[in-house]
């Protein structure tokens, strides 16, 4: 890999500081799961490397009040194995099986995932259809960025390059709702040629209230949509729903074609997953539990 | 430029390495050029396919994926730590070698970490054949179809419900 | 003769031999060797696939510290020989080209400049510094593209980038067709895909700083044939000094001829062989004179150089080949002539994405064929007509493509009566990397007639097993021939093989369960392969691909050693690259010796001990030609044991015993010799006892074996699937391969190496794809692009063994290929099988889930054909 000064900062603002001096020519590095392969084929050149891993106030899972937090240098292993993701934060906890294979989810981190951007993966859709909010700090501050406006393009976020995502944050789990993930890949624990993160709210009278379709491996960027889930609300969850939905995805999605899959492809899948995934969400929903 | 270079300290199959680096340089070069550990291997360099997996701290990862500076403090397992102290094959090796669990044997080192990995888990009971198949699914072997290398992991997991409950 | 090895090892499923060492880490893999004062080559590599080169700027990259040497394509036309082709066939060229491009990039990859250094992270960051002015040219990356006559060729000298051509008409074609009720015509094509050992390629090239001498480390299939390239490749000097270097050893000279003559005199066989080519040679010495002069100019250099400064090479375990490692490769001369430069060693390992993208790729071929049969299925005639895309470099010694396609023409009938066949070649040469062997490399042959034996009997309403037992060649007429020439012997067992294979799977009532789960809506599939492997085929086999092959290379040496201390090695030019020969070798002398194994080990991969071939290990020699050399070498070997002991026993050597290494009189063990015993009498005796035995060897046994009665392996492969028509996403339940491969040494062995090859047709099918834009730019660089299947992705595969009693000498033949060759065809007719309701009909080898549902009508038809 072509050569970078290397820093490891003790503090966020010691890490932050960094970023601000070195602005593009640095890159954070956390896990390295995605960051390393890059520089190891020599596809990227920065000139600096911070190295978050250290830094001990960002180690830390935290479910309070606000809801479930997930520091930045928190590996996928660490919310995998942890018994409070599946209460906390269902939908994670359902994308986890599905993120590349055991080595990489004991280094990989899921702020890294998120801060990555990479449309095939499966946090940035699932804090997308979560409604997840990203703790950005920089030299000049703190903000939070929902995920709606953080997926900007294809492995761009809108973080600035002086900022650190130093968590992300996804809200209480609402009662009488279920989330799915499902995905289809060329090959076990591969980048999804197309997936999906499902969410599905059911209210009293036994009706839709809240829908959220955040597909991944269909756009530059994780891909709501949001005439499929309008066509569900208000409706009852069951199998023609589903199927009028699936329809809507299906020919409203305009997915990228490659060597892997074509479009039609992915367009269909899409439709396919939007079935099963409703339908293990409105299940989880209705049966009380996620 | 001049090289940049950071002290890196972690112990390696229980020994205490202190070793000032390239902050360019990955794990799996160090255990291989500096250490002489040329048990661990390269084949992708790019985190797919398994073959310099070792432990870190008890959990499997891919070497090539770490820069040698993120192991700093750590204690790393690498293929030879599985030997006896006499230099024979430990029970891991064993199994497979009595499964013929290898062909090449490149690959060997990344899926025998993986699976010591696997063995060490704290658990009740041992792995299913399938949970095997799946924990397995991130090394690649070209040789053996896998079937054999299943095998080998199912007979050293075997072995060890056996001991633990004897 | 039937050796009968009743010993307690062979057919044993004996624990290797080799896991000692591989499995604690200890293996010494090329990038394990290290030499001292050893440097690290990296290349620079284009990233185009066509472009003529205009300058090339190495200031910047010379002045990184850290930087020995640049060496460009130019600088080598004074430091090596040219690339030429070694074969002589009608209507073929081969190109003359150089180990780093000069002028010109052919394709993404083409080596351009070999960058020494400190380091090999300094040597890519000095590649980095490197500018290179290109000037594209429009690529070549289809079959048709390259039979443009609009478009460039990639050999301008030659004008045509079709490279070869034959055609060829076995039996009366004319008359199968005019007596054929039907003539089924189809197309099936097979992508480039690729070998990927977990070891990519590797060189050491290590200089004696004092001397010069080169040693050279490698991982190869075969040291002598690295050895022997390189010494023929590099090292050039002025003609002058060459031809004043043979003068001043004409000694040596002298015996190069005579050593020639010699082995003329005692090959009747290659004498009528070269008699046969010289109007052949004749005519490309002519036409192609760009060969003829680098061709004449190495093998002068070669004779014309001091002998003691040939190179030596050593393999030391080899990570996996599957053919990739059978060639000398343009990045190894690259890296000897710069370690001869500096005269210092130097060390070049593959990465990953190099060996993606030029390392290993194969396959990548289509066949058109025209079937004539009656109503009852019975075949009566084929016209084939194989084409193959070649890449831009052939393959060093030898170009792969054309050993395929003469392969694929001769083994098209496979186990079948085929009475007529008319079959025509073509090798296209394109803008992508080299075309290299690949296990099973005349596959196509199987996966094109499995293929349309399914056509065939889905248009002739037969069912799939009755098209195959109205035409698979049974017992009762066997001897037989095939209409191709090889000869098939009784032990042909193809025919038996697919029963038991239709009795294990209950393959015949396979229609109705595959109906009931259709009307519960499941989508399953069962296809089947029969095929036979030249594994190693009659005696003669290989005359089928050139004449005077079978001379060349029917001839496997064996060296054994009993050493002073007693213990036996075996010395073989074979290099074990996973098959455990350590083990199976070792299993056979420990049996014929009357030894525990542990006495015996096995030396290989080193050209300074090993007896002297070319081949080294591929076509699955080990087995079939090894196995018999290590027979009749430790057969001499234990009658010189069995004579020493008997003076020392002082009884008959016809009463003397040998078990667990221990040697005594039939009736009296507890009055026992041991071999150390022996090798010590031996020593004492002198020359007439120790046979050639140099050193401190207390006996040695040379032993040529020419592959005897020869014989063929072969199997039935039966897969079963079921599809998701919703993903297109094909899982496969079950997979069954019932085989004959003769007597067995190691079941654990023989079993693993179907399983192995198996797990790569699979892979072909449903993953693997080395692809290629229209415009030749190479797609897939990485594992994420490339798709090696997992754990999760390949099945347990089922084995069931059919063994042909014999009293052939050495009855162990091949099976490292045809698990290969058999799983792609049986996986697609499987396929097939689950659409057929849909009227699909497969012509493509290559079936992602996206060309699933294409294929099913689920989605529009978008993906590219190949």
């Amino acid at each position: 890999m072509p050569a970078f000064c290397y820093h490891r900062p003790a503090t966020v603002e010691e890490a932050v500081g960094l970023l601000a001096e070195y602005g593009s020519d640095a890159k954070v590095l956390a896990g390295g799961q995605s960051l390393v392969p890059l520089l190891a084929l020599r596809l990227s050149h920065p000139e600096h490397l911070v190295d978050i891993g250290r830094i001990d106030g960002l180690a830390a899972v935290d479910d309070g009040p606000a809801g479930f937090t997930v520091g930045a240098a928190v590996r996928h292993a660490d919310v995998e194995l942890s018994p409070v993701t599946g209460r906390a934060a269902p939908l994670v906890a359902a994308a986890m099986p599905h993120i590349g294979h055991r080595a990489i989810r004991n280094r990989g981190t899921v702020c890294g995932s998120l801060a990555h951007a990479d449309p095939a993966a499966e946090l940035p859709a699932v804090a997308l259809a979560a409604d997840a909010e990203m703790v950005v700090r920089s030299a000049s501050g703190e903000r939070t960025i929902p995920a709606a406006d953080f997926f900007l393009g294809y492995l761009t976020s809108a973080l600035d390059e002086t900022e650190l995502l130093t968590a992300v944050r996804f809200p209480s789990w609402p009662r009488s709702t279920g989330g799915s993930v499902a995905e289809v890949s060329r090959r076990h624990g591969d980048y999804a040629l197309v997936g999906l993160a499902a969410v599905v709210g059911v209210g009293d009278g036994g009706r839709v209230e809240r829908a959220a379709l955040s597909f991944f491996g269909a756009g530059a960027t994780p891909v709501r949509v949001t005439e499929a889930e309008q066509v569900l609300v208000g409706e009852h969850p069951d199998p023609a729903a589903f199927a009028e939905a699936a329809d809507v995805v299906t020919k409203s999605i305009e997915p990228p074609g490659d060597n892997h899959a074509t479009a039609a492809y992915r367009a269909h899948v899409a439709g396919v997953l939007t079935r099963r995934c409703l339908a293990e969400a409105a299940g989880r929903a209705t049966g009380g539990g996620a | 430029m001049t090289a940049d270079r950071h002290p890196l300290s972690m112990t390696v199959n229980g020994n205490r390495i202190d070793l000032v680096v390239e902050s360019r340089r990955t794990l799996a070069e160090i255990l291989r050029e500096d250490l002489g550990l040329t048990g661990t291997h390269l084949a992708c360099e790019h985190g797919v396919c398994g073959a310099c997996t070792v432990a870190l701290d008890g959990k499997a990862v891919r070497s090539c994926l770490m820069l040698a500076l993120q192991a700093d403090g750590g204690a790393i397992e690498t293929v030879e730590s599985l030997c006896d102290d006499d230099g024979a094959l430990g029970p891991l090796q064993q199994a497979m070698a009595d499964s013929h669990s290898f062909q090449c044997a490149f690959c060997a080192p990344g899926f025998l970490m993986t699976a010591h990995c696997l063995l060490a888990e704290d658990r009740d009971i041992g792995p299913t054949r399938d949970e095997i198949r799946e924990e397995l699914s991130g090394n690649l072997c070209r040789c053996t179809g896998y079937q054999s290398i299943v095998d080998g992991v199912e007979r050293a997991v075997t072995a060890l419900v056996e001991a633990r409950n004897a | 003769m039937r050796e009968s090895l009743m010993g307690k090892y062979v057919g044993a499923r004996v624990n290797r031999v080799e896991d000692k060492r591989l499995l604690a880490g200890a293996g010494r893999y090329i990038d394990d060797v290290s030499v001292p004062d050893m440097l690290h080559a990296a290349f620079l590599r284009s990233p185009y696939p066509h472009a003529e080169i205009g300058s090339i700027d190495l200031t910047a990259a010379q002045a990184l510290p850290g930087v020995h040497l640049i060496l460009t394509g130019e600088d080598l036309k004074s430091r090596t020989y040219p690339f030429f082709g070694t074969l002589n066939f009608p209507r073929f060229y081969q190109p003359t080209f150089w180990a780093l491009a000069v002028d010109r990039v052919r394709h993404v990859g083409d080596p351009v400049a070999i960058v020494v250094a400190d380091s090999r992270r300094l040597a890519e960051d000095a590649c980095e510094l490197i500018e290179v002015d290109y000037e594209p040219l429009p690529g070549i990356a289809t079959v048709e593209q390259a039979l443009d006559a609009d478009r460039a060729v990639v050999w301008p000298k030659s004008k045509t980038n079709l490279h070869y051509q034959a055609s060829e008409r076995f039996g009366d074609v004319d008359a199968a067709f005019a007596a054929a009720e039907r003539v089924i015509v189809e197309t099936f094509d097979q992508h480039r895909h690729s070998n990927q050992p977990m070891e990519a390629r590797g060189i050491v090239a290590e200089v004696d700083p004092s001397s010069g001498e080169m040693t050279i480390h490698a991982s190869t299939q075969s040291a002598h044939m690295v050895k022997w390239c390189i010494a023929l490749l590099t090292g050039r000097r002025p003609l002058r000094r060459v031809v004043r270097q043979m003068i001043s050893q004409r000694d040596h000279t002298k015996a190069i001829f005579k050593g020639m003559a010699d082995y003329l005199k005692a090959t009747p066989a290659m004498v009528a062989a070269l008699k046969e080519m010289a109007p052949v040679m004749l005519k490309q010495n002519v036409t192609n004179v760009e060969r003829t002069k680098a061709m004449n100019g190495a093998f002068v250099g070669l004779m014309g150089r001091d002998p003691k400064t040939l190179p030596a090479a050593l393999a030391g375990d080899v990570g996996g080949a599957f053919g990739a490692k059978t060639a000398v490769h343009r990045e190894d001369v690259a890296v000897c002539a710069a370690a001869l430069e500096l005269g210092r060693s130097v060390k070049w390992i593959e990465d990953r994405n190099e060996h993606l993208t030029v390392g290993s790729q194969a396959r990548e071929e289509s066949v058109d064929l025209a079937v004539a049969v009656r109503h009852d299925g019975t075949i009566l005639g084929m016209r084939a007509r194989l084409t193959i895309d070649s890449g831009a470099y052939p393959g060093f010694p030898y170009g792969g493509a054309v050993i395929a396609a003469r392969l694929a023409r001769t083994m098209f009938p496979g186990p079948y009566r085929l009475p007529a066949l008319e079959f025509h070649s073509r090798i296209i040469t394109s803008n992508k990397a080299t075309y290299l062997p690949y296990r099973g490399p005349w596959e196509i042959e199987t996966f094109v007639r499995e293929r349309m034996l399914d056509v065939v009997a889905r248009q002739l309403g037969l069912s799939r097993a009755e098209i195959r037992r109205r035409n698979l060649i049974g017992d009762d007429e066997l001897p037989a021939t095939m209409v191709t020439g090889p000869a098939l012997d009784v032990r042909m067992s193809a025919r038996r093989v697919f029963e038991k294979a239709m009795d294990v799977t209950g393959a015949d009532d396979w229609e109705k369960t595959r109906a009931e789960a259709f009307a519960a809506g499941r989508r399953i599939g069962m296809g089947f392969a029969t095929y036979i492997e030249a594994a190693p085929g009659p005696p003669g086999y290989m005359d089928n691909v050139g004449p005077g092959f079978s001379a060349m290379v029917d001839r496997e040496p064996i060296n054994a050693v009993l050493e002073a201390d007693g213990t036996v090695t075996l010395h073989t030019q074979q290099v074990t690259h996973g098959q455990s020969h350590e083990t199976t070798l070792a299993q056979l002398a420990a049996d014929q010796l009357g030894v525990p194994m542990e006495v015996i080990r096995i030396s290989y991969g080193n050209t300074r001990t090993a007896p002297f071939g070319l081949v080294g290990t591929a076509g699955s020699r080990a087995a079939t030609f090894a196995s018999g050399a290590v027979l009749l070498a430790t057969k001499g070997l234990r009658d010189r044991i069995v004579d020493l002991a008997a003076d020392l026993l002082e009884a008959a050597p016809s009463d003397i015993v040998v078990e667990d290494g221990r040697i005594h009189v039939a009736g009296t063990p507890s009055i026992a010799v041991t071999l150390a015993d022996v090798a010590h009498a031996a020593r004492e005796k002198g020359d007439e006892a120790r046979g050639a035995a140099r050193g401190d060897e207390a006996i040695r046994v040379s032993e040529l074996f020419d592959g005897g009665a020869g014989g063929w392996s072969g199997a039935t492969h039966v897969c079963f699937v079921e599809i998701d028509l919703d993903t297109g996403l094909v899982k496969i339940p079950r997979y069954v391969v019932v085989e004959d491969c003769g007597e067995i040494i190691n079941p654990a062995v023989v079993d693993g190496q179907i399983r192995g090859g198996v797990a790569q047709g699979i892979g072909a099918v449903l993953y693997e794809k080395s692809t290629y834009d229209d415009q030749g730019q190479f797609q897939a660089g990485t594992f994420m692009d490339y798709l090696i299947p997992t754990a999760m992705e390949i099945p347990d595969i089922e084995i069931h063994h059919v063994e042909t009693p014999s009293d052939v000498f050495a009855n162990y033949r091949g099976v490292g290929e045809g698990g290969a060759i058999g799983a792609p065809a049986a996986l697609c007719n499987a396929i097939e099988d689950a659409l057929s309701d849909l009227g699909v009909r497969i012509t493509e080898q290559h079936l992602p889930p996206a060309r699933i549902l294409e294929l099913a009508g689920v989605i529009p038809t978008l993906s590219p054909s190949r």
